[in-house]
């Protein structure tokens, strides 16, 4: 029992990390219809960002994490206009190859700045954690599952009680109606790329004190976030949360009663599997590419 | 700003045509080349600069001491760009040259068994640091190894444990790659050479995020002592503050790479106190401690055994030819086989006839941070 | 994605001159890699560029030809250099039967990954062959008592004849010859055709009798069987083989390298394969900086996605178009033959018959139990107001929806659960109210396409199809541009083209999605003209359209609908009297949508 509540917490903190990115496909996907594999390296770039100004800048925490955010606030904007926006009338494809570019491109930019050594960066509190009767709890992933609700929630109020998530509601929804009523499509294109930067940021300034930060930090948890959206449906943001949780899980589980090495496998088998016999998710309709 | 397609495309062509200009010509002096396949793109191309410094330094002192048969000595290096496809690349492309008389390898075991091919066509003798113990069983004439082997490595965890830690119950962590899995068989190997059965042994895939699973296996197995062979420093520095954070406080003796310089970064306090196996270790001769001085002049950072190693290659291919006082590659190799009692950086070589120079391994462990030299174990075998 | 014709109307009648100069040329490079001593490194080089061509040729075939993604070549090439080492190392077989042993693998792995996910299509496809990807890498690192895990295997031995590098290298270079020639021919042959429609528009590919998922998975595995020979051939070359070598960053390598060579042909391939293996060699110059070159790698795939979508060999073609041969090759006359139209072979006095058909959209009723009939021999109309449900009738018809509830009939056969493709095989064409050309084709080969499929009685050798496509053209009118793109005609003539691909494959009943919208009074006229012609000829024709004056013109029989129901039904007079059609047209009722 001890074994399985540990191995549940551990599996709940990583799958966090995991649908903290999702949800940064998820918005995007929605927006745009297409699927950002370059979402990994937000993570990757905010968490160097943090490096730069909490470790080799000395300044304080909460200062670094503004910093980064803003940081990565500008990346989206960057990243949209670069990547994504001037192919916005070509098909699926183009972008797809498009946003692998970037994920290249950034990722050797800072091998190239930074070397490929790990960096250290210290997690947000002192005390690294503490036991409660025989599991042990890591305060950094008790932060990240908090963060992960209060995102959730937030996420919820703000697109279903403010104007400006229900606009951003709108164009994901049919583009077209939502510019003959007079919403900015471009803007809130680039409003979405911004927000899923900040929260692909977001989940690579958390993590960075648990997996350390380096170039591929980025990479490997975009696969999983990639199977998480699949696993949850891809057009539906609840959904993303509980694939990503799911996943984390059944890897943990997994890696446990079935197979160390395989580990990364089970989220692969998991997602194939969903492929075949449900692609449409969890949740949610199945998203008909156009045709 | 608007760029047209022309534009783009015609300064495309440009981009690629200038560089096989700038080729070619390269001037040709009277010195002696060395050839050296080396990372220096790639996820290990930080290991590489420290590879290309211990190589850099012993060309220095070489040459310094009057260099080759009265020349001096230069190094071609060529990127393998961290792949096995990159390095027989590199390794063929060193090849074409005529002048080059022999090469300093890869540390990476499959990079080395990639070029073997290579290497036995060109006929030139190769110092290498991967230390799979089939590489030198190839019937491969060329390869000389500059580190020991992981047969040894795994016998010394097993020795000090068992003889110096005197304890029974094993654990064995180790990374699914080659390395890793070598490293484990070789270990498990001597511990039931001496009659003492691993009571579990836990594979992972390199990269993982999380190590949980491991580490309860570990504490379900009740564990008194550890032994791990990882690859890379991320993946052992999240192992080593789970291991601690849920409890499990067993002595361990790592791998290299528990002692090196990123993994202390990485894992901090959680590694204070463990045992390593390190083929360099600072302070187990004054041959390492006069290297560790120089490099510590270059590069500002401590030595570790990605510079060691090549440092030690240079001097011995250096030593070789100056014996056999000619660069006739069967004569070299003659040479080199007949060197006994070379005093490295990393040890004493004795070459066998497999081309393996060390038989042993230092001991450290890690006080509060500092690498502390503990004891040498060479074997005869 | 977007791309260019690959094979031009003018290249294929010189087909005969091409192949000629293919074979000397492929001679020559096969002579010259048998001959001509290489050092070791460019002999590496060499090695490594002929094989990474043929698997490459495969994304040519599935990414150029069909459009669709494959990020898991590198695991394909995997399966088969892992086929050739396992094999001749650890089993002691002998060379040739390991590389058929690697080809049933890899196509077995291809179809079996195409078939059961290709129906999702893009993003999906991307997503479950990274994932095939990754668990191809995991097995061959830890299943290590078959594969010998990350060591590799290593010693591979080469084929008896070949054993030299020079050989060997021959070896491959003609095999990429061989395959160069069979992708290059592949775009105009029935299947190549296929995939092309695909590629260009998958609902009219459906519609005009093309097995959409077959023709899809086709591609794949054919990607995958050249993904496994040049992976197979790789192994031989190189003699070792280890599981980082076929990464998913390889993938990504094999993608790009189409990508910049162009994934319209071979030829792109080569050119790609060749620059990414040379660049990284060249732009060492850049090596102080680790990272630095592979940046400017990514930067570069971007670049080309934004201003190079052919890729190189694209641009190199287009512009030698522009410059090079307009003057060229006169269009041979073909003789037009009167179009014979043959469809039906049935007696039933109704050619389709539509009983209480019903579509619902979750709470939306669009189409709410429909029943009528169309007479052999009759022009029918299905006329309604904007949302009356009529063109989602049209497209449950066409088997694009299935329906909710109700039956259809075509010509006695029951086609109520029949995909798009098999109703055209048992008698439907249809034209689409947004017209859907293949875009990247010459109007005749969009009519081929339209006379290929299967229930068509017509001869099957490409002359019999090329000339059956003309009389149709001719019979709409456009019989002297055949040769011409798609894109360069009016609107109004694409409609045209439209119908005579429809008419091309000989149906029984031809559906007609208002086929006036868009058009100018003339062509209105000339619409109307053909609409007749076609009746005249005795095919049963069932239009829908706004455009009264067309409907009475021509229509015998009108369906009215409204809000998904019938309304009316009966002869044009009576039906355009009928008190609920008026009131529906005229939109007394306040609810009447627009």
């Amino acid at each position: 029992m001890d074994l399985v509540l540990q191995l549940l917490f551990t599996g709940i903190g990583i799958g966090s990390v995991y649908a903290l990115v999702a949800l940064g496909f998820v918005l995007i996907f929605r927006a745009t219809n297409v699927v950002n594999f370059a979402q990994g390296e937000f993570s990757m770039v905010a968490a160097f960002l943090m490096v730069i100004f909490a470790v080799d800048l000395g300044w304080p925490y909460w200062l670094s994490a503004l910093l980064s955010l803003g940081g990565m606030a500008v990346y989206g904007v960057i990243f949209n206009l670069g990547v994504y926006y001037p192919l916005r009338h070509r098909t699926y494809l183009p972008v797809i190859i498009s946003t692998i570019g970037a994920s290249i491109l950034v990722t050797n930019t800072m091998l190239a700045l930074y070397g490929p050594q790990p960096q250290v960066l210290a997690p947000v509190f002192e005390t690294p954690g503490f036991n409660i009767g025989p599991v042990y709890l890591d305060s950094q992933y008790l932060l990240i599952i908090a963060v992960t609700i209060v995102l959730v929630a937030f996420q919820y109020w703000f697109f279903e009680h403010t104007l400006l998530g229900k606009k951003l509601q709108a164009t994901s929804q049919d583009k077209e109606m939502a510019s003959l009523l007079g919403i900015p499509v471009a803007a809130m294109i680039m409003i979405t790329f911004v927000y899923s930067a900040l929260i692909g940021g977001l989940a690579g300034i958390l993590v960075a004190p648990i997996l350390f930060v380096s170039i591929q930090m980025g990479g490997t948890i975009a696969l999983k976030a990639f199977a998480a959206t699949i696993i949850g449906g891809f057009g539906d943001v609840a959904g993303a949360i509980i694939g990503g949780l799911a996943l984390g899980v059944i890897e943990t589980f997994g890696a446990a009663y079935v197979s160390v090495p395989y580990k990364d496998g089970f989220a692969f088998l998991v997602l194939v599997l969903f492929l075949v016999f449900r692609p449409q998710g969890l949740f949610g309709e199945r998203v008909a590419e156009k045709a | 700003m608007q760029v047209t397609r022309r534009v783009f495309t015609s300064g495309l062509a440009a981009g690629l045509a200038a560089p096989a200009l700038l080729r070619g010509a390269q001037a040709q002096g009277a010195t002696i080349k060395f050839g050296q396949v080396v990372p220096i793109t790639g996820p290990a191309a930080e290991a590489g600069k420290y590879a290309m410094a211990g190589a850099k330094i012993a060309l220095e002192k070489v040459n310094k001491a009057g260099g080759v048969l009265g020349k001096q000595v230069e190094i071609v290096t060529e990127d393998d760009q961290t792949t096995n496809p990159g390095a027989v690349l590199a390794f063929s492309k060193l090849a074409t040259n005529a002048d080059i008389v022999g090469f300093i390898g890869s540390i990476r075991s499959t990079q080395v068994h990639a070029m073997a091919p290579d290497i036995l066509k060109t006929a030139k003798p190769c110092m290498f640091g991967g230390t799979d113990p089939t590489l030198t069983k190839l019937g491969n004439p060329w390869l000389f190894r500059c580190r020991p082997n992981d047969s040894y490595s795994g016998r010394v965890i097993a020795a000090y444990g068992l003889e110096e830690l005197k304890l029974k119950k094993w654990g064995i962590v180790h990374s699914t790659d080659a390395f890793g899995t070598n490293g484990m068989k070789a270990l498990a190997g001597a511990l039931e050479a001496a009659g003492v059965k691993p009571v579990v042994i836990q594979g992972y895939a390199n990269q993982s995020q999380d190590f949980t699973p491991v580490v309860l296996a570990l504490k379900q197995a009740g564990i008194d002592v550890l032994g791990s062979y990882f690859t890379f420093e991320n993946d052992l520095g999240i192992f080593a503050r789970q291991l601690r954070q849920l409890g499990v406080n067993a002595p361990w003796v790592g791998s290299p790479s528990i002692v090196n310089v990123t993994a202390l970064k990485l894992a901090g306090p959680a590694l204070y106190n463990t045992f390593g196996v390190a083929d360099y270790a600072e302070d187990s001769s004054p041959e390492a401690k006069a290297f560790a001085d120089a490099y510590r002049g270059m590069m500002k950072v401590d030595p570790d055994n990605q510079s060691s190693w090549t440092y030690d290659a240079v001097n011995l291919l250096a030593a070789a030819i100056n014996k056999a006082g000619k660069t006739d590659p069967q004569a070299v190799r003659e040479a080199m086989l007949s060197i006994k009692g070379f005093k490295g950086a990393e040890g004493e070589y004795n070459f066998d006839q497999n081309g393996d120079g060390l038989h042993g391994y230092n001991v450290v462990q890690n006080k509060s941070g500092k690498i502390v030299f503990s004891k040498h174990i060479e074997f005869k075998d | 994605m977007t791309s260019i014709t690959d094979v031009s109307p003018a290249a294929r009648r010189t087909a005969p001159l091409g192949l000629l100069a293919y074979v000397a040329l492929a001679a020559v490079a096969v002579f010259f890699a048998a001959t001509h001593s290489f050092d070791a490194y460019i002999t590496n080089i060499l090695m490594q560029a002929a094989t990474y061509s043929v698997a490459v040729m495969g994304l040519t075939v599935v990414l150029g030809l069909c459009g669709q993604i494959n990020l898991a070549q590198a695991a394909f090439f995997g399966l088969g250099a892992y086929a050739v080492g396992l094999g001749t190392v650890d089993y002691g077989l002998n060379f040739w039967v390991c590389i058929g042993l690697g080809l049933v693998t890899v196509l077995a792995a291809g179809a079996f990954l195409g078939a059961s996910t290709i129906r999702l299509g893009g993003h999906y496809l991307a997503m479950v062959t990274i994932s095939f990807q990754q668990i191809v890498t995991l097995v061959m690192i830890n299943w290590i008592p078959v594969t010998h895990g990350p060591d590799g295997v290593s010693g591979i031995s080469r084929p008896g004849l070949f054993t030299t590098a020079q050989a060997y290298l021959a070896f491959c270079v003609t095999v990429l010859a061989v395959v160069g020639y069979l992708v290059w021919r592949l775009p105009s042959s029935p299947l190549g055709r296929a995939m092309r429609a695909v590629r260009d528009n998958e609902l009219a590919a459906s519609v005009a009798g093309i097995d959409v998922q077959r023709t899809k998975v086709t591609a794949f595995a054919i990607c995958a069987l050249l993904g496994g020979l040049g992976g197979a051939l790789f192994a031989g070359g190189f003699a070792y083989v280890s599981p980082d070598q076929f990464s998913f960053a390889e993938s990504i390598v094999f993608l790009t390298m189409v990508l910049l060579g162009g994934v319209a042909s071979p030829i792109g391939a080569v050119v790609g394969t060749g620059l990414l293996i040379l660049i990284p060699e060249w732009l060492r110059f850049l090596k102080s900086v680790p990272g630095l070159y592979l940046a400017i790698y990514g930067l570069a795939v971007i670049l080309i996605v934004l201003f190079m979508p052919d890729g190189i060999w694209g641009w190199i073609s287009q512009f030698t178009r522009r410059f090079g041969s307009r003057s060229g090759v006169a269009p041979v006359r073909a003789e037009a033959t009167a179009l014979e139209l043959r469809g039906s072979s049935g007696h039933a006095p109704e050619v389709l018959r539509v009983e209480g058909l019903a579509k619902h959209f979750g709470g939306l009723k669009a189409v709410d139990g429909v029943s009528f009939s169309v007479k052999r021999g009759s022009v029918h109309a299905l006329i309604g107001p904007n949302g009356s449900g009529k063109t989602t009738t049209l497209n449950v018809l066409s088997g694009i929806y299935a329906p909710t509830a109700g039956s259809i009939t075509l010509d006695g056969l029951d086609v109520t659960n029949l995909p798009p493709h098999r109703r055209t095989i048992a008698g439907l064409g249809r034209t689409f109210q947004n017209i859907r050309l293949f875009r990247t084709m010459t109007a005749v080969e969009n009519v081929i396409i339209g006379a290929e499929h299967p229930g068509n009685p017509v001869q099957k050798a490409h002359h019999a199809l090329d000339a059956r496509a003309r009389a149709a053209l001719a019979f709409v009118g456009l019989g002297d541009r055949a040769d011409e793109l798609v894109t360069s005609f009016s609107y109004g003539h694409q409609r045209l083209i439209e119908i005579a691909r429809a008419l091309a494959g000989n149906p029984t009943l031809l559906l007609l999605d208002e086929p006036a919208a868009g058009l100018n009074s003339t062509e209105k006229l000339e619409l109307t003209a053909l609409l007749k012609r076609i009746a005249a000829k005795g095919l049963t024709i069932l239009i829908i359209d706004h455009d009264m004056t067309l409907v009475s013109d021509v229509a015998e029989h009108i369906t009215v609908l409204n809000f998904g129901r019938r309304i009316a039904d009966g002869d044009p007079v009576s039906v355009l009297n009928h008190p609920d059609v008026v009131t529906a047209y005229l939109g007394s009722e306040p609810d009447a949508p627009y």
